[in-house]
């Protein structure tokens, strides 16, 4: 390395600086605290010289990398390896972490907050597989996709505590009732592209959850809905002190009452419903609709020349990835038995479009990958409080800045004439 | 020869501007009519309408099928592929980059694959009947990717061919739809002269082998004087001679509209 380098990555490094200067300055440098009477700034100088100085150090790292020409290899070499895999080694993979997924429960690390970490991530991974139909295949850019979560919660929060069905019947009547709210979307927004798409979703989750807000009658209002029922393992209830004569789920077993029982069976709920999604989404992109989801994402005026119905076919999309995104919904309702409007904000949509787009539009692995980074490390800074937002950011600005594709951004064929010689 | 397209009396305006004017012609069965003429003539105007991007403001196009004819104005859209078979493609090639060659011929079979699956139903399940008719589709696709030697590439992404290839991949997707009428936007832009001749030997083998009737654009003369059984030739929106090549070649008009009046 020549030393002009040196002197252009020092100067680099310190204008570097002086914009975290500038940014740190006052956000963290100038501390309100109210003491007594009236509000006070405290200074915090010395955080923000660390802060600061961590920027300077980090800006001149990366320069000295660039200028070695050599990548931040780790990152890079690991997703390109899991991209090039075969098709029988990405089987193994794919076992493997199912397998582990299976055990994770009875793992002796395993305590009730990583369990829960676990169901939230496996709830994202859910949501992404199902928005990654409409986004990854079928290309339209849907910012709102909460808004079907919602209708699914709601569906279920309310079917279930006005006729006391069970969770395996309010669950597809949930999904149903949000892929039709998947249509009704579908509709006005099917000459629309890109950007103007990308508003108009948005602008849909908003009135869902406005509705929801101001519709007390019906949902209550910002109260949300309480007393929703729990799911039952086959019919026995996670109870301590089951009724008389009723069994539960541990006198019918002869175990020890524990509140695990029931995390571990709702874990299991949404690993299948998860693995389902995913299942039904790798068939389904074989067959000639998801062949067309994906012409239409290519081109859709080839695709009218061509004869493919754009409107069926953007509205089977919206439909089934609203489908999808309703049974998640439900399962969030009978895993927290409270909802409310506050849980169906715009954030969700934008956490979930990160996962899909971040992961690699159309891999299914990529969301998993990128649900698990995206939450976890969110998760891991969960003692910073506030700050863990930043956090989630700095994820996906790495995620942006190694891999501007996606975690994942290849894809394979759908059907091959030669076989998978390569 | 019988009929196959017959355009009456087709006006088209884009508010105060006439893009065609009055325009009637017909097309053979199993032949290829060329239409020409200086740019802005308004010969993509014509296949817009053909094909349903546009609605005509004036005029009809009649398609003479086996069981009668039928008034293309009514379809619109993606019907025009779909019911009317007619197919067209594209000035700027438009394939789907990012999918394979294969797949993009199996997208132009869309249709019939679609009810093969059982609206995915079937495709679901995995039936035997669906996995049977995919099997089909494959060997249609290979039968044309045998034709225009793509075979080997398969499986490659329709954006990794040279133009040449991308060119006539579609083509033969278009092909694959089981046109009654191909309706090709300047197939030979771009192509360098050995392209050309490959691009002529296939259009001629469309259109003895397949029966089906050619409706071409094209500015290369090598291709048009070639290949053409008739010649339509265009100016400003109006018809101005129709003939064979060997007719335009020498027709008054037709030098006029290129190369000017001389004063």
């Amino acid at each position: 390395m020549e030393k002009k380098d040196i002197i252009q990555s020092v100067k680099d490094s310190l204008f570097t600086g002086i914009i975290a200067l500038a940014l740190f300055g006052p956000i963290v440098g100038l501390r309100t605290a109210s003491k007594g009477e009236g509000l006070f700034i405290t200074p915090q100088w010395g955080l923000v010289f660390i802060l600061v100085g961590l920027c300077i150090l980090g800006r001149f790292l990366i320069n000295l990398n660039s200028a070695r020409k050599t990548e931040f290899t780790f990152f890079s070499k690991f997703t390109s390896k899991l991209s090039s895999v075969t098709e029988e080694k990405a089987k193994h993979l794919a076992i493997t972490a199912i397998l582990f997924a299976v055990v994770f429960p009875f793992l002796p690390f395993t305590d009730r907050y990583f369990m829960d970490v676990a169901i939230m991530i496996l709830t994202y991974i859910m949501l992404g597989w199902g928005l990654n139909i409409v986004v990854g295949l079928a290309g339209l850019l849907d910012l709102g996709y909460v808004a079907f979560y919602a209708v699914g919660a709601y569906s279920y929060a309310l079917i279930a505590t006005t006729f006391g069905w069970s969770f395996w019947i309010c669950l597809p009547l949930a999904g149903i009732f949000a892929a039709f709210f998947g249509i009704l979307l579908g509709f006005p927004v099917l000459r629309l592209r890109g950007d103007y798409l990308a508003i108009v979703t948005l602008g849909f989750g908003e009135i869902i959850r406005i509705v929801l807000i101001n519709w007390y009658e019906v949902t209550n209002g910002p109260d949300g809905i309480t007393g929703i029922p729990r799911p039952s393992f086959f019919g026995l209830p996670f109870k301590r002190s089951p009724d008389e004569g009723e069994a539960s789920f541990h006198t019918f077993f002869n175990l020890e009452y524990s509140t695990m029982h029931r995390i571990i069976f709702l874990y299991y709920l949404i690993l299948v419903l998860a693995l389902i999604t995913n299942y039904f989404t790798l068939k389904i992109r074989k067959l000639p609709v998801g062949r067309a989801w994906e012409a239409l994402r290519e081109d859709e005026i080839a695709c009218k020349s061509l004869g493919v119905n754009p409107t069926n076919t953007k509205l089977t999309a919206f439909a089934i990835g609203a489908m999808f995104g309703g049974f998640a919904g439900s399962f969030f309702a009978t895993r927290q038995a409270f909802i409310s409007p506050e849980s169906f904000t715009f954030i969700e949509s934008a956490i979930i479009v990160a996962i899909v787009v971040l992961g690699g539009m159309g891999s299914q692995t990529g969301v998993v990958l990128a649900s698990i980074f995206l939450i976890g490390i969110t998760e891991m800074f969960r003692d910073l409080e506030q700050f863990r937002m930043i956090a989630f950011g700095g994820a996906m600005v790495l995620i942006m800045v190694f891999k501007p594709k996606g975690i994942l951004a290849n894809r394979k064929p759908t059907i091959l004439m030669h076989g998978d010689k390569k | 020869m019988s009929n196959l397209l017959s355009v009456e009396n087709l006006t088209m305006q884009f508010g105060g501007l006439t893009a065609i004017d009055n325009l009637s012609f017909d097309a053979k069965n199993n032949e290829i009519t060329s239409i020409i003429g200086p740019n802005g003539a308004g010969k993509t105007t014509v296949f817009n309408c053909l094909t349903g991007f546009y609605k005509p403001t004036n005029g009809q196009m009649f398609l003479h099928k086996d069981e009668g004819k039928i008034s293309l104005r009514k379809y619109t859209d993606f019907k025009i592929a779909h019911v009317a078979k007619v197919a067209r493609t594209f000035q700027n090639i438009r394939l789907f980059p990012a999918m394979s060659v294969l797949e993009n011929l199996l997208v132009a079979q869309h249709n019939e694959l679609m009810v093969a699956s059982g609206y995915s139903l079937f495709g679901l399940l995995n039936l035997k009947s669906y996995r049977d008719k995919e099997q089909l589709a494959v060997d249609k696709a290979r039968y044309w990717l045998d034709i225009i030697g793509l075979t080997n590439r398969a499986d490659d992404n329709a954006g990794d061919l040279p133009y040449g290839d991308q060119r006539k991949l579609e083509i033969v997707r278009a092909m694959c739809i089981e046109p009654k009428l191909l309706c090709l936007d300047e197939p030979a832009a771009g192509l360098n002269p050995k392209e050309s001749a490959e691009l002529n030997k296939l259009l001629k083998f469309i259109k003895t082998e397949k029966k089906t009737g050619i409706l071409l654009i094209e500015h290369d003369m090598s291709v048009v004087m070639g290949i053409s059984d008739h010649v339509v030739v265009l100016n400003y929106g109006k018809k101005i001679f129709e003939g064979t090549a060997d007719q335009t070649k020498t027709s008054k008009e037709v030098i006029e509209a290129y190369l000017g009046v001389d004063e």
